[in-house]
């Protein structure tokens, strides 16, 4: 399977309330978080963890399609998602300062989340896609808005990651859809290769 | 009919926080055999749903729900540093949708299995609280039967690289009879 969709899912949740944990379990509970403090969801020693960085190797290609997080409101705690490449952050300020990303607010997780009054829908939406191109490392950091303590059910916040891998062969094709200025999908890459077979077949199927 | 579209609904009837099959875990509505392809027939699985819940309840009384596809013995979703993870969150693909909770998740592309494959959505709760009171956990999966003659244009067009979709098959078969019918080059003198 050489096209994957991938997601990730990060909570504040760990044993005791204290650091990361790689495996879920039914008594994690929430992890203190003061406000403003900017955590990786993959390896910030913060509730659900990965052993290592994000990175893609030289045959893989990732399109990181959609972020969202827990909004922060009257009714929930919540905060900001930013995506990193490398060291480049890629949601900055007009004046090129850097900021925490995009709010729950305007991309929440769980969608239709009620803020009290509405159930809260999508105001952004990540298009054009985000690129991780081989060899690159990648992350996304999560900046909660109000401090979050440890063990209290109210204080639970998640962000969610929608990605897709390409993997050996369709890496390969990713990137060639990028030098010809082709939007990456799956879609694009099934066409390719299909002109490439059209191409060796003569035209004759 | 040799495209079917297919469902599989799962509710739990017992408590367990480990990975359990939909289909022959014991813990539910269950089948007689693991779901698989037999020679002739080629199945797309096209959406995975389960049990929602919102963050702040995930301590509390609420059911976190994952589910995983597993085709053979291989776990298609993956974290990042390679490890199979729990699968998708209800929370993100959620079964049942409502205004609380909507899709955040599509499965594109679809996920193929080829004839003699086997394959398996497990689910994993991992919330605070018992199942009986916050509710069974639920899944559902939703995906297209190709049989016979239709699995094998279904296969060939995997192998050109295009979508296994109904209407893609349809094309296929369109373009066969187009061929067939088309009328016999004239005679070269």
């Amino acid at each position: 399977m050489a096209m994957r969709s991938q997601i990730y899912e990060w909570t504040n949740l760990a044993p005791g309330g204290t650091g990361s944990t790689l495996s879920r379990a039914t008594t994690d509970e929430s992890v203190a978080i003061a406000a403003g403090t900017q955590v990786s969801v993959f390896t910030g020693g913060v509730g659900y963890n990965i052993t290592k960085p994000a990175e893609t190797t030289a045959t893989q290609f990732v399109v990181i399609e959609d972020i969202a997080c827990s909004p922060d409101d009257t009714t929930n705690k919540g905060g900001d998602v930013q995506i990193r490449i490398n060291t480049t952050d890629y949601f900055q300020n007009p004046d090129v300062t850097q900021m925490s990303g995009v709010s729950g607010t305007a991309s929440p997780y769980p969608r239709g989340i009620s803020d009290g009054t509405n159930n809260l829908l999508k105001s952004f939406d990540l298009y054009p896609d985000v690129y991780v191109l081989p060899g690159q490392v990648w992350d996304v950091l999560f900046t909660a808005q109000t401090t979050l303590v440890t063990a209290t059910t109210a204080d639970v916040v998640a962000a969610f990651i929608k990605y897709t891998l390409y993997d050996g062969p369709d890496a390969l094709i990713a990137n060639k859809l990028l030098e010809l200025g082709i939007t990456v999908n799956p879609a694009n890459v099934d066409w390719y290769k299909r002109t490439l077979i059209e191409q060796q077949s003569g035209g004759v199927m | 009919m040799a495209m079917r579209s297919q469902i599989y609904q799962y509710l739990a009837t017992a408590d367990s926080t480990s990975q359990a099959s939909i289909f022959v875990g014991g813990l539910g509505n269950n089948i007689t055999k693991p779901a698989e392809t037999t020679a002739t027939q080629f199945v797309v699985i096209e959406q995975v749903a389960s049990t929602p819940s919102t963050p702040i309840t995930l301590m509390s009384d609420s059911l976190g729900v994952y589910s995983q596809i597993r085709i053979n013995t291989t776990d298609y979703f993956l974290n990042p540093d390679n490890r199979p993870n729990d699968g998708v969150p209800g929370t993100a693909s959620p079964y049942p949708r409502s205004v609380q909770f909507q899709p955040s998740f599509n499965l594109y592309p679809d996920v193929y299995v080829l004839p003699g494959q086997v394959w398996d959505v497990l689910i994993k709760v991992t919330a605070g609280g018992t199942n009986a009171s916050a509710g069974r956990p639920e899944a559902f999966v939703k995906y297209t039967l190709y049989d016979g003659p239709d699995a094998l244009i279904a296969n060939k067009l995997l192998e050109l690289g295009i979508s296994v979709s109904p209407a893609n098959v349809d094309w296929y078969k369109r373009s066969l009879i187009s061929a067939q019918s088309a009328p016999p080059a004239p005679a070269m003198d």
